[in-house]
């Protein structure tokens, strides 16, 4: 692999796994979600501007490919590995994070609308002004959803449904 | 019957004014009655009830929606100062609190382990910074920031 592509791997791996993670649920989607975002980089070889952009291009690619991969007929049709949580989320988590599953899980039950901006700002800690870029949508919008998706996570955890 | 009425009503009006206005003489009169006993015995009523509300964490509700600052904490061990733009990879602790719409990223400050950096970054888009002087900070505190950076420096 050439330096440059691994440079990028390196760089971006962990964190677009978390981010395809919270979208598939299980390890081994989430993984191939990744591969496919940095195939899809390598092969396009589109002019990026600087950093910022790259790193907002694979994040909103990883996302498509999630969203994609979850609507297609043949994934609705397979049943998932039987895998805990508890395991699988093992790598979501940065070791200075304090651990909180029972959130996570619930943060990870919202429809994709919610998910990913909350995912984005709590868990990855990008602003609402970046989470708009990456997600194209308009500031306020990321808000109201910021906002709506956390009273569905507060029922989810109180009630045991959004 | 109907403009009778409405006289009627006037003058019930009337009567009810100088009801009041008698009352009001009477508040003037305990008012200034109040004030020269205050002047006398040196109470300040509007101090000792701002203790009193600050001392129960009532006091002023802070700059955020999910963390009330208190106006007595803020004097003492906390300050407002810049936002840095930590990153949770530069910070020593880190909170999410997903059901009360903020995070909180605490780093100890280097070459003074007495102060800690904590910055709030809130679901409206607010950022807000504070530093924390320990050595001031109860261990019982209910104030959520320097809770917070009781435990950064646990964590550090």
């Amino acid at each position: 692999m050439e330096q440059k592509w691994s440079y990028l791997v390196e760089e971006y791996r962990a964190m677009l796994y978390r981010i395809a993670f919270s979208n598939m649920k299980n390890r081994a989607d989430a993984e191939d979600a990744v591969q496919e975002a940095f195939l899809r980089y390598m092969k396009d070889e589109k002019p990026i501007q600087n950093k910022e952009h790259e790193k907002a291009w694979l994040i909103r690619t990883t996302i498509h490919i999630c969203l994609d991969i979850l609507k297609s007929g043949w994934y609705q049709k397979t049943v998932p590995w039987n895998e805990s949580f508890e395991s699988a989320a093992k790598n979501i988590y940065l070791p200075y994070q304090v651990r909180d599953d029972q959130t996570l899980e619930a943060v990870l039950q919202l429809p994709t609308h919610y998910r990913n901006p909350i995912y984005l700002f709590y868990y990855e800690d990008y602003s609402i002004r970046e989470i708009a870029e990456i997600l194209n949508e308009k500031e306020g919008t990321i808000k109201t959803r910021l906002r709506r998706g956390r009273e569905e996570v507060k029922k989810l955890l109180t009630e045991g449904r959004p | 019957m109907g403009i009778q009425e409405v006289q009627g009503n006037s003058k019930a009006q009337t009567y009810q004014k100088k009801k009041n206005a008698g009352r009001g003489e009477g508040f003037q009169e305990s008012l200034l009655e109040n004030l020269k006993y205050r002047e006398q015995t040196g109470i300040d009523t509007q101090t000792e009830a701002k203790k009193k509300t600050e001392s129960v964490g009532v006091g002023r509700i802070g700059m955020a929606a999910g963390i009330r600052v208190n106006a007595a904490a803020m004097q003492e061990a906390l300050q407002a100062v810049e936002v840095r733009h930590m990153s949770y990879e530069e910070s020593d602790h880190v909170k999410i609190a997903v059901t009360e719409g903020y995070t909180l990223k605490g780093k100890r400050e280097e070459g003074a382990d007495d102060r800690v950096y904590v910055e709030a970054k809130y679901d409206d888009g607010r950022l807000e910074a504070y530093q924390v002087e320990i050595d001031r900070v109860s261990e019982n505190t209910q104030q959520e920031i320097e809770r917070f950076a009781l435990e950064t420096v646990r964590e550090a």
